[in-house]
This record gives C-alpha cells, sequence and structure tokens, in this order.
C-alpha cells in the first residue's frame, strides 16, 4: 500500500473531468464590469465585507451560504440573474440596496472567481510555486506532466489553469477525496488469467473491457474476460497531507504557478 | 528511493513502441498511420479476412458517438489497435476493439471555425491542428500534451482543416480559407518541437515569377491547401494540389493564369523548393479546387511505363502526368457531361469553350461548383489494376457580383448553386483513363464520403444515402450495405487487432466500426477486490 501511495501521488484533479462536462460559467453579459480588474477589485472589496461571511472568502461556501464556484459550474447562472439574485435577494439571502456600479462589481468578482484560473489576478508567486512542483517535497511531477514533462500517472495539467476555477484547483489540492470522482483515473492492478500482473490507471472500465496505462505510461487494452482478478482502490491516490506537507505560503505559491498553466497562454512551464 | 526508480521508470517508458517512417511507408496493414493509408495516397489495405466471398457476414461491432459532432469530416488512424478520431478542436482516443473511450483533448478556445480531416501519429505522438493554426501534439497513450505551437495567423485568413502529413519527422501541414481571401501555403513543422522548418507558398509575392499572371489581388490570392497531399519517398518529394484563386467567380479582378491556384505542385521534402508544377485550370472562376489528392503509381501509360502521377479534378477530366517531371500525359473527361471546355489540348490547357464566365444573371455550368469529385478521395487496387473515384454529375448556376473584392469578409466575387445530380461510383484503368464500370447511386447529390479498397477484393464506400456499401472491387456487383442513419461525410478505413479484421468510418456524428459476425461469448466477471487506503 505504501508502494502504490508512492506510485500515485497527486491526483485530486482527478474530480475534474467530470465537472467540467457539465457546463461553463454562462457569461451571457456585456456590461464592462466583467473581466475589468478595477471592476473585479471593488467588487472584491464589496464582497468581503458583506457576501463573505456567508459565502466564504473564496466564494467556497460558508455556514450559510453555498459554495458560489461549485454551483456555477453544475447549474450555471447567467450574469443577469447573478445581478438580480444580488439586487432581490433569493430564500434566507437578503436583498441590497447596491447601485447598479456597485452591483455589477460584484457580478464581475463572481465572475471571476468561477472563471478559468489563468484568466483572472491569482495571489502567490509563480516562479516559486514552479520550484515547489518540480521539487521533491510536493513531488506533483512523480504522477503529473505539463507539457511532455513528468509522470503519466495522474491527469495532464498542462491546461489546468486555462480550464478550472482558482477555487477547484485549491480544493483538489489540499482535499483530494472531497469528490471522489476516478473516471480516467481509477488506480487498478489488473491479474491476468495469462499470469501477467499490470499496475496502474484504468483511462475506462467497463464490464467487458478495460484501457490501462501502466505506471511505464504505456497504454494496455484489456478485455475482462482475460482478467482473473483486479484491484481498486477506494479512494483518490493522491496524497491527502497537501495541507500539513505544505506551508498556507507554499500551497499559494503552487496555486499560482497552476493557475499559469494555459494551453492558451504565453507562459510555459519549461 | 522507491519513488526515484519509480520516476525513473516513468521516464523510461517513452521509449516503448514507436511509429517509425519505416512502418508509414510501408502503408496500412494492422494499422493504418497516414491519411490516404499509404504515402501513395491508395487508401488500399493488403488485409483480406474480409473478402468478396464473406463481406456479406459484415455486422456492426460498436458505436462511439462523437459529443455533440455535426458532419464528421475524420478520417481514422489507427495504432496498434488504438483508434485515433478527431473533430473539429478535439481529438478522441477509442478502443479498436470496443469503441471505449481511453481519452480525449479539446481546446474549445480555438478561434474560427471550420471541420478537422484527421490525425497523424509519428514515434509515441499523435498530432492534430485547431482551426486558428495550432498544431497540437499528444503522448499517445494518455493524451497528455506534449507541445502546441501557432504556425499561421488566423487574422490573414487562414484557417486548417486538412490531416497532416508526417515524412521523415516533418509534420506537413496545410492551409484553409482561400474562399474568403488568404494566401496560401504548405509547411513543414518538426515533429519533436513543432519548430518551422520550411514553408512555401502557393501564390507568388508581388514581382516574384508568376506574379506576372495576377492582378493587384494576389496578396490575397488564395491557392488554399485544404487536404492532405501524398508522397514518394524515393523522389523524396512531396506532391500537393491547391484551390482556387480568390475571389472566387470573379475573375476580372484578376487577368492572367492566376498561379499556383487550382494546381499540383511537386515540392521537395527537406527543403520545400518547388520541383515543378502543373496549373489544372487556368485562371479558374468556378472554384474548382484541384483538391482531390494525387495517387501516384507506377505504371504503363500510352505504352511506356512511368512513374505517374493521377488526378481526379474537380473541372471534370482525370489527369495523368508524370510526377518526376511534371510533364502533361493525358486527361479523359470524369464525367459525362462537361460543358465548359471542349477537352484538354496536347499540353494539358483545358480547350475553353465560350461564355463560361459567372455572369450577373447566371450561367448554366457543368460541372457545379461542388465539382465533378471533390475530397471525399479515391482508391487504388494493386489487385484489380483499378483506381475508384466518387464522381458527381451535377450542373449549377454561377453568379457574379461586381462589388469591389473584401477579403477576410466572407466575399467570394459571386456565389453558385446547384440542382439536382447523381453520385456515380467510378472504376478507372490508370492506364488509359477510361471506365471500366460504374455504380450509379441514388441520393441528392449531398455526401462527402469516400472509398477504401482491399486485397479481399472489396471496395467499401459510403453512398449519397447514408450506407455503407461493400462492392467487388472487380466489377462493382453490390455485396452488402448498412444504413447508418444520417449521412455520411466521411471515408472509411481498414485495420486489425487481435487478428481480426475491422473496417470503420465516421457518419455525420459518430464512429461506426464493423466485422465479421461471431457468435455472442458470455462473459463472467472476474473477482474484484476493493483496497481501503
Amino acid at each position: 500500500m505504501r508502494v502504490f501511495a508512492a506510485i500515485f501521488c497527486a491526483a485530486a484533479l482527478f474530480a475534474l473531468p467530470v465537472l467540467a462536462q457539465h457546463g461553463m460559467y454562462l457569461s451571457d453579459s456585456k456590461n464592462p464590469a466583467i473581466g475589468n480588474p478595477e471592476a473585479i477589485a471593488a467588487g472584491t472589496k464589496l464582497f468581503l465585507g458583506s457576501c463573505a461571511g456567508c459565502h466564504g472568502p473564496d466564494g467556497g461556501g460558508g455556514a450559510r451560504g453555498p459554495n458560489l464556484v461549485r454551483r456555477s459550474l453544475w447549474h450555471p447562472l447567467s450574469d443577469d440573474n447573478i445581478f438580480q439574485v444580488i439586487r432581490n435577494g433569493v430564500a434566507d439571502m437578503p436583498a441590497t440596496k447596491l447601485s447598479d456600479d456597485q452591483t455589477w462589481n460584484l457580478v464581475a468578482f463572481i465572475h471571476s472567481l468561477t472563471g478559468p484560473a489563468s484568466t483572472n489576478p491569482v495571489p502567490g508567486d509563480a516562479a516559486a510555486g514552479k520550484a515547489i512542483y518540480w521539487g521533491a517535497k510536493a513531488g506533483c511531477a512523480n504522477c503529473h506532466s505539463i507539457r511532455g514533462q513528468g509522470g503519466s500517472m495522474g491527469p495532464d495539467l498542462s491546461n489546468i489553469g486555462g480550464s478550472r476555477p482558482l477555487a477547484v484547483i485549491r480544493e483538489s489540492v489540499v482535499e483530494p477525496a472531497k469528490d471522489l470522482y476516478y473516471l480516467g483515473n481509477e488506480a487498478a492492478t489488473v491479474e491476468l488469467k495469462s499470469g501477467q500482473t499490470l499496475q496502474g490507471v484504468a483511462k475506462n472500465r467497463s464490464n467487458y473491457s478495460l484501457q490501462l496505462v501502466d505506471t511505464k505510461g504505456t497504454l494496455h487494452l484489456i478485455q475482462m474476460r482475460d482478467v482473473k482478478k483486479l484491484i481498486l482502490s477506494d479512494t483518490t491516490p493522491m496524497p491527502t497531507d497537501y495541507a500539513k506537507r505544505l506551508s498556507r505560503a507554499e500551497i499559494r505559491d503552487l496555486l499560482a504557478y497552476l493557475a499559469k498553466q494555459d494551453i492558451r497562454g504565453k507562459e510555459s512551464a519549461q | 528511493m522507491i519513488r526515484s526508480t519509480l520516476f525513473a521508470l516513468l521516464l523510461a517508458g517513452a521509449a516503448c513502441a514507436q511509429v517509425t517512417h519505416e512502418e508509414i511507408a510501408k502503408g496500412a496493414g494492422e494499422n493504418w498511420l497516414t491519411y490516404a493509408g499509404t504515402y501513395a495516397g491508395w487508401r488500399y489495405s493488403p488485409l483480406q479476412q474480409i473478402n468478396a466471398a464473406n463481406v456479406r457476414n459484415v455486422v456492426p461491432k460498436w458505436v462511439y458517438h462523437v459529443p455533440g459532432a455535426r458532419g464528421l469530416q475524420t478520417s481514422p488512424i489507427v495504432y496498434q489497435g488504438v483508434i485515433y478520431v478527431t473533430a473539429p478542436n478535439s481529438i478522441y482516443a477509442l478502443d479498436g476493439r470496443t469503441g471505449r473511450l481511453i481519452w480525449r483533448y479539446a481546446d474549445p478556445r480555438a478561434k474560427a471555425n471550420g471541420a478537422n480531416r484527421g490525425a497523424a501519429i509519428w514515434q509515441d505522438k499523435v498530432y492534430f491542428t485547431t482551426t486558428d493554426n495550432y498544431l497540437v501534439a499528444l503522448n499517445r497513450h494518455t493524451g497528455a500534451l506534449i507541445f502546441n505551437k501557432q504556425y499561421a495567423d488566423v487574422a490573414k485568413g487562414t484557417t486548417s482543416t486538412s490531416a497532416p502529413v508526417i515524412a521523415k519527422g516533418k509534420v506537413i501541414v496545410g492551409s484553409s480559407g482561400g474562399d474568403g481571401g488568404m494566401r496560401g501555403f504548405l509547411m513543414a513543422l518538426s515533429a519533436d518541437t513543432g519548430e518551422e522548418l520550411w514553408k512555401t507558398y502557393t501564390i507568388p509575392a508581388k514581382g516574384e515569377k508568376g506574379s506576372e499572371t495576377w492582378g493587384d489581388l494576389i496578396d490575397w490570392g488564395g491557392g488554399a491547401t485544404w487536404l492532405s497531399g501524398t508522397y514518394d519517398p524515393a523522389l523524396n518529394t512531396l506532391y500537393w494540389t491547391t484551390g482556387n484563386p480568390w475571389p472566387d467567380y470573379n475573375g476580372s479582378v484578376r487577368p492572367g493564369d492566376n498561379l499556383y491556384s487550382c494546381s499540383l505542385l511537386a515540392l521537395d521534402l527537406d527543403t520545400g523548393k518547388m520541383k515543378w508544377y502543373f496549373q489544372f485550370t487556368p485562371h479558374d472562376t468556378h472554384d474548382w479546387d484541384a483538391q482531390s489528392w494525387p495517387v501516384l503509381l507506377d505504371t504503363e501509360i500510352q505504352g511506356k511505363p512511368r512513374k505517374a502521377v493521377l488526378h481526379a479534378n474537380r473541372n471534370g477530366f482525370f489527369y495523368a502526368l508524370d510526377r518526376v517531371t511534371g510533364e502533361f500525359l493525358r486527361a479523359t473527361p470524369l464525367i459525362d457531361k462537361v460543358t465548359w471546355a471542349k477537352g484538354i489540348d496536347a499540353k494539358g490547357r483545358p480547350i475553353e469553350l465560350p461564355n463560361i464566365e459567372p455572369s450577373a444573371e447566371g450561367r448554366w455550368i457543368c460541372p457545379s461548383v461542388k465539382g465533378a469529385t471533390n475530397w471525399m478521395g479515391q482508391s487504388y487496387n494493386p489487385g484489380t489494376g483499378l483506381l475508384y473515384v466518387l464522381t458527381l454529375e451535377q450542373c449549377g448556376m454561377y453568379f457574379r457580383s461586381s462589388q469591389q473584392p473584401q477579403p477576410m469578409k466572407n466575399f467570394s466575387g459571386g456565389g453558385a448553386t446547384e440542382e439536382g445530380g447523381q453520385v456515380v461510383l467510378r472504376a478507372l484503368n490508370p492506364k488509359t483513363g477510361l471506365r471500366v464500370w460504374e455504380y450509379p447511386m441514388t441520393g441528392l447529390g449531398r455526401m462527402w464520403t469516400g472509398t477504401v479498397s482491399t486485397a479481399g477484393g472489396v471496395i467499401f464506400s459510403g453512398d449519397d444515402d447514408g450506407n455503407l456499401l461493400a462492392l467487388d472491387a472487380k466489377n462493382g456487383k453490390h455485396l452488402w450495405h448498412f444504413n447508418v442513419g444520417e449521412m455520411l461525410t466521411a471515408s472509411p478505413v481498414i485495420y486489425s487487432i487481435d487478428g481480426k479484421q475491422y473496417v470503420t468510418i465516421a457518419s455525420a456524428s459518430a464512429i461506426f466500426t464493423f466485422g465479421l459476425f461471431e457468435p455472442a461469448e458470455s462473459i463472467t466477471s472476474p473477482v474484484i477486490e476493493i483496497k481501503k487506503k
């Protein structure tokens, strides 16, 4: 089991491909506040003063208010709808008396929370985060690759900042077992009837066939009728101790580096 | 210690089985490693497990519905049982036996619209291009990104639709967008890094040789290279065709032959230097891109052995040239009704009839704007010695607009309509250019599907009603068909895994795969153990 944990090191991002299929932030608004750094900054102040108490400081949810980031991924609201919710309230959430401009600043901030991390200002030192990512303490590259460098057991992170909101990346690093979606990344050991044993990740699996990438990164197409025994893990193979293993500043910097990984961005990992 | 050892193993993994130049050059077999199956453009498979005698026992094996797909044009690449299929800005790796998804890669932020006609493979990477001209290289096992590099600017009217062709570590990419004003080119990029190795424009720059065949619009002259070409390893020469001059229907603003539009170019693989060119349709005004790929064949023509290149052209004629020198050898009619030219003269130039230019009122011309054939593609079968080409008997009205041409505004200097029409699959004798047999189809002339033929004496082709069909390669006799329930807009390929032969084709929205009937087998689940962390 120790060996297993060592093979599969950093993998909470397993949850993400599933999330991504359920829609992206729906931006139908032409309001100039959306994407405007000044509006987002003004919205941040308003949010921390009036909204964070219920929704959490990064919109990740609190005791009384829902997680705005995840919610928007599953059931996206348009910018105009968010505007109306802030203006009029909903369920236990009270109405506000903010001006139109202030309300749009808030919408711009919420939009930035749910947009890809690479499109938003992100705190932290990406250069320091790069050293953490590729270093032994975090060991991310043992399992994950960026632009062809690194391991092949965990999901490719070349576009992680270009496809995921910061809050989702953060959650995947510090609470990798929170959402257990392993489609495409299930840790598996396969004992074949031929006597051969293969270890790796199941990219896909049904009652009839299994598509496995082994620890050397080689793909195997396996028929289940040829399998004697299949050993699976009940949780993520990614270490769950990053919140302890890394300091808060190190996590912030690591996130800043991950946020920059964008296949459409100018920043390259190497 | 354990970790560092494992890390070393992970890195060593990159050294496992790799697709080599020799494997691609060998041509199709178990694998299908380049767009047309062979560098020579034959779309031919030596597999014969499925043959003319047993093809009636072919049944569907699996279907993969490509999420959100419409009008798929992908020609699959197959290696070691894995099928790589593309949709615009995305690529999917599927298990060739079961159709199960292994991985997918999507780039939804790509700018520009357009089709995608397929992937390429080299060593341990698969490649495809985005609509906005990024070459994307992925780990073929995992789909992880190795690199993506933009090689052309979409703001200059260039997009990408064709499958790259890889020869000796050079990724050859073409250019699309010729109907809206752009300057066509062919490029070679490094398969290892995506760096540009050479770029050859299909339209000369002002002042260069050939520029005297244009007016002022030469900068936006078109000549796109929107379909994969072919390659002769012995001559180290690429054979690529070019599209229409721009604006498509208004020739008065571009006086001259408009070189090198509607042409076949022979380029040196190492340098991109043009060895020779041959223009099929000088000063085209009917959007007759010379698009279908050139078929390379050593055969006897007019009694002499030739290293020939064959080309079925949209303009209604079937050409044979010498591929070493570019010498015109012969042209024969590809379809029954051609009303714009009396024939092709001894030098290869069309003998044009009067009143063929599009006009404000419209001109009725055959073939239609879709052409006598298009990009569906053809196959050559060395067993029968025949070339199989999908042809379209159709006429249409061509209009000219007197508006000032504006590049990149979806302006083509006029327009065209087509009416009625019939698709006919024709078997041609490369030695004579004459028809040996034909298979007329019902339908509305809307298909965009092509052929593949095998050593088993079978041609698989799409028809104009959404059927994949099998014909006897010798005589065109119908042997089998299967209705996929929607239009076919791509061409089939053949592969095998575990000694079983398959034929696979993209329909408008899904990948359909067929093989010989086998009785179902009961599958017992293995012991499954769930380990606690």
